[in-house]
């Protein structure tokens, strides 16, 4: 009986790591699935529509771009340039510059003939206050600009000010080093429009990576694969999570972020909730579970709607040390934001959100990493006691790696049949490439980095936003 | 001494640019064509047109920038015609403010244009 | 070799079960990563291929459109234009050939008037194409249906009215939207009739693409909208206050005074930012009676609509709402003030005792 203790103890463990698998991988193909058949209903719906006629309408609503900028005067005048000339009629851009240490505002004061001018604002959300003023341009070519410059208050806090100061009815949330499409916005705004029996409050789109791609004067020129291997392998992952994974969160009306890269709100009622949370570093999510949880509560039907155009790209890290940190950031975001909401979890009062949303986010996302850690520690405990059946655990990671390899040519194939973006010769075998050396090269940062977030989550408290440096977007 | 003048026709619509190609050229203009504000650009400073026919909307550089290049940092006087879809009376109005000489809203008569070209030319 | 077969094949059959279907499991996942590999790259070869040979086809196409259109000076077509016709009328059986073919068409089209115009809708019927468009009209596919009505409207085919207009109660939406277009396009307001009897919810992004169509033509006969301001269906009702923007249709207004007290607050609000475009004085009157039994937006639109519409005597009455908690009615009633007091001395100087933020006279509101 004592022998077989460890036996059943082992029996068990093998179980819950080995059926955690068998989940985790159900899932993504449950989801993958739903996502292929929801793009080719998305590419139906939308081959034949004609976005010109949307841009030049003057009854088309109007959309406020607000940019948060932190000491980004390597490229904040050029930035701005590209945000200006969207192709969209009616929308004008707040860039906030919140606190920067840098001479960003000079340069554009003196870019756009800035100057001071008094500013009403309806404070509905507590902010960091005004620190030079607001500025507008002189000049008529720059009447859509708008510059803020304020007391630092980190990225939450100027968005919230973004939206206490737009007068328009929709917001469009971007990174300020973003590179929008010319008819981003009229691809975004489309599901807020088109709905007819729920109200759309939020759109998410999809963002590619920008690095290595030829941008010039805010356009983008030329999209070519970047060499660097963690680059290469975060387009590959962007792929996955894009092409795979939100079309069907999106059809489930599960989504439970929305990039913080790019997003369009309806602004009344990112207000009614408050605006972004200041007190976390996955503001992005944050704001998108309260208004979901919102909405839930006042019973009235909703969506968060997503484009799977690729309307945006943006840099992404292309060092170890950013790249860690970003991911550390992401970590705790989702921690911080499952446990914020807590009470939503599993709760059928929620609908899809408590049910489905919710508990996929716990367990694939969050506690994901925690329990491959936690595998790795039993296979070492169970090297140590001499336990282990080395065929068993063989065939186990053999079979891991090549379902892993398998979903990324599948995703692969999914953007050729989609978007295909990466046409140059030789970018397929990359691409393959990149599908086999991913799970070795890049996922254990991934998972040290989501260890470091919620080692820090517990024990780090101090630590905040990390810093990103820019590289600048008009590279080769 | 050249006799022959010469057009640079900035135009991202290839068939309409095909079209009025062969109606210029039947006309005795020599035709110089740019797909973008970039290489219409490059036309202008290598050949030094007569007048200069541009669409405001095109990829990469635009008409507008094609114009303020001419007249700003090029400093020359050459007539420019601006192409501009329906709703675009703003861009039409920069368009003017940067220094463009005349416009012709799409859809336009290729005769018309033939006849204000004439003008133009005069 | 054969010897090591021969013993990888019994170790298999002696291996635990579980072995073995790990083993199917690895090479099942080994040939399907290398079948997708393949299929992949093929799949990469095809797209670059497709873009060459589109290219090419379109380059043709265009030279050929070129060609017919100035071969011949006359009247009746020459032997040269009929040879490109019958060319183009056999390309037209191939799906990508024709979409090509039709795309050329529409870029000159869109871009050219007068007699080259026409000379291309000629072309349209002469080689087939509409006959290509009505065929397709039955097909089973609703996008394919969707797409042949776009078709149709672009090179505004009076004569596939009827045809269409069977189709009206499509289940699909994509299909009535078209349809709604081509109406609009073709027959212009006459072709808004379907309104009148309209159940279906028409979006936003649907009002404002019939907008749109509308504007392109100038000199339009508006009719009377009265009858789709009465509609039960609301977004009918939407649309309508929206045309009576545009087009400036003050005789509605006691229609839209009475959609003052329709049940949908979104309409109400509409109707009350009407009343400053179109000028209609007596609706304040009516407003100011039950004002607070509005709710707030709706106090914010009227408010907003007395910037431009008070008079003197409305002092009083807006005087009582300088301090109101609301921020946009208390800049509303701010503007207001300025705007009606400037001669007496009660000129209004803005002296708030706001916590948040301390105003100058000069206000640069945001756009």
């Amino acid at each position: 009986m004592i022998s077989n203790f460890p036996q059943l103890l082992i029996d068990i463990f093998d179980f819950i790591f080995f059926g955690f698998a068998i989940a985790a991988i159900s899932s993504y193909i449950i989801l993958a699935i739903i996502s292929a058949f929801e793009t080719v209903n998305y590419m139906k719906k939308n081959s034949f529509v004609n976005y010109t006629e949307i841009l030049s309408s003057s009854i088309s609503p109007s959309i406020s771009i607000i940019a948060p900028a932190y000491n980004e005067s390597l490229n904040i005048v050029e930035n701005v340039r590209s945000l200006l000339s969207n192709h969209y009629v009616n929308y004008d851009v707040i860039i906030i510059n919140d606190g920067s240490k840098d001479d960003s505002l000079e340069k554009l004061i003196a870019a756009y003939d800035l100057v001071k001018v008094d500013y009403l604002i309806n404070n509905q959300i507590a902010t960091k206050p005004l620190r030079k003023g607001v500025f507008k341009s002189t000049n008529p070519a720059f009447e859509k600009l708008i510059v803020v410059d304020k007391e630092n208050g980190g990225k939450a806090d100027a968005l919230n000010f973004g939206l206490n100061i737009s007068s328009n009815k929709y917001v469009a949330c971007i990174d300020v080093d973003c590179l929008l499409l010319e008819d981003a916005l009229q691809k975004m705004i489309k599901p807020f429009l088109e709905s007819t029996n729920e109200k759309v409050i939020a759109a998410g789109g999809v963002i590619r990576i920008a690095n290595s791609c030829k941008i010039k004067d805010g356009k983008l020129l030329d999209i070519n694969f970047p060499k660097n291997r963690i680059l290469r392998g975060q387009i590959l992952e962007y792929l996955r999570a894009f092409l795979l994974g939100r079309m069907a969160w999106s059809k489930l009306n599960g989504l439970l972020v929305i990039s913080g890269a790019f997003g369009l709100f309806d602004k009344k009622i990112a207000l009614e909730v408050g605006g972004y949370d200041t007190k976390t570093v996955g503001e992005d999510m944050e704001i998108i579970v309260r208004m979901r949880r919102y909405m839930e509560e006042q019973k009235v039907k909703y969506r968060v709607a997503y484009i799977p155009d690729p309307l945006c790209w943006t840099e992404a890290p292309d060092s170890y040390k950013i790249f860690i940190s970003q991911r550390n950031r992401w970590t705790r975001g989702t921690i911080e934001t499952l446990k914020k909401h807590r009470k939503i979890g599993f709760n059928p009062k929620y609908n899809s959100l408590g049910i489905l949303s919710y508990p996929y986010w716990f367990f694939f996302e969050r506690l994901a990493p925690i329990m491959e850690i936690m595998g790795l520690a039993y296979f070492a405990l169970l090297i140590v006691t001499n336990n282990v059946i080395w065929s068993y655990a063989l065939f186990f990671l053999i079979i891991a790696y090549l379902f892993t390899v398998l979903f990324s040519i599948i995703t692969i194939i999914a953007e050729e049949l989609t978007y295909h973006q990466y046409t140059k010769k030789g970018m397929g075998l990359q691409l393959i490439k990149t599908a086999f050396t991913e799970p070795i090269l890049n996922h254990p940062f991934i998972l040290y980095a989501a260890l470091k977030g919620n080692f820090d989550y517990y024990f780090n408290k101090s630590i905040k936003w990390g810093e990103m440096t820019r590289k600048g977007m008009s590279n080769n | 001494m050249n006799l022959i003048k010469k057009i640079v026709l900035a135009e991202d619509n290839s068939i309409l640019s095909k079209l009025l190609q062969f109606k210029l050229e039947k006309e005795g203009y020599h035709l110089l064509i740019a797909a973008n504000g970039k290489e219409a650009v490059t036309l202008i400073e290598n050949h030094d047109p007569d007048i200069i026919l541009t669409d405001i909307m095109m990829p990469f550089v635009s008409g507008l920038e094609v114009i303020s290049h001419v007249r700003n940092k090029l400093e020359m006087g050459t007539p420019i015609v601006v192409f501009s879809s329906a709703g675009q009376e703003e861009m039409v109005l920069n368009a003017f403010n940067l220094g463009a000489t005349d416009f012709m809203s799409k859809p336009f008569s290729p005769n018309e244009l033939i006849i204000r070209i004439k003008r133009l030319l005069q | 070799m054969l010897e090591f077969l021969q013993n990888s094949i019994d170790t298999f059959n002696n291996s635990h079960p579980i072995i073995q279907s790990c083993i199917y499991w690895t090479l099942i996942l080994i040939v399907s990563i290398i079948t997708l590999i393949f299929y992949l790259k093929n799949l990469r070869y095809k797209l670059r291929i497709k873009g060459r040979i589109e290219a090419t086809y379109q380059k043709k196409y265009e030279s050929d459109l070129i060609e017919y259109l100035y071969a011949g000076d006359d009247i009746n077509i020459n032997e040269q234009q009929k040879q490109i016709i019958k060319y183009l009328k056999k390309c037209a059986e191939n799906g990508l050939k024709r979409k090509i073919i039709i795309n050329t068409f529409l870029r000159l089209k869109d871009d050219i008037s007068g007699e080259t115009a026409d000379a291309i809708q000629n072309l349209y019927y002469q080689t087939g194409l509409l006959d290509s468009a009505t065929t397709r009209l039955k097909s089973k596919k609703w996008n394919t249906v969707a797409r042949a009505i776009r078709e149709l409207t672009q090179f505004e085919i009076k004569e596939a009215h009827d045809d269409i207009i069977q189709l009206i109660n499509h289940p699909k939406k994509e299909v009535r939207n078209e349809i709604q277009k081509y109406l609009v396009k073709l027959f212009r307001f006459d072709g808004l009739e379907f309104l009148d009897v309209l159940e279906s919810e028409l979006s936003e992004w649907d009002q404002i693409q019939l907008l749109e169509i509308l504007n392109k033509f100038n000199n339009l006969h508006i009719p009377d909208i009265g009858n789709w301001l009465r509609s039960t269906n609301q977004s009918v009702v939407s649309f309508a206050l929206k045309l009576a923007k545009i087009y400036k249709q003050f005789d509605a207004k006691d229609d839209i005074i009475t959609l003052f007290n329709h049940p949908n607050t979104e309409i109400r609000v509409e109707a009350i930012n009407l009343v400053t475009q179109l000028g209609i004085f007596e609706a304040v009157e009516i407003l100011k009676k039950d004002l607070f039994d509005r709710n707030l937006d709706e106090q914010i639109a009227f408010f907003k609509m007395m910037e431009e519409m008070s008079m003197p005597d409305d002092l009083a009455f807006i005087e009582e709402h300088v301090q109101h908690e609301n921020f946009y009615i208390r800049i509303s009633v701010m503007k207001i003030m300025n705007l009606i007091t400037v001669d007496s001395n009660n000129t209004f100087t803005i002296n708030n005792a706001d916590q948040n933020y301390i105003i100058d006279k000069n206000l640069t509101i945001a756009s």
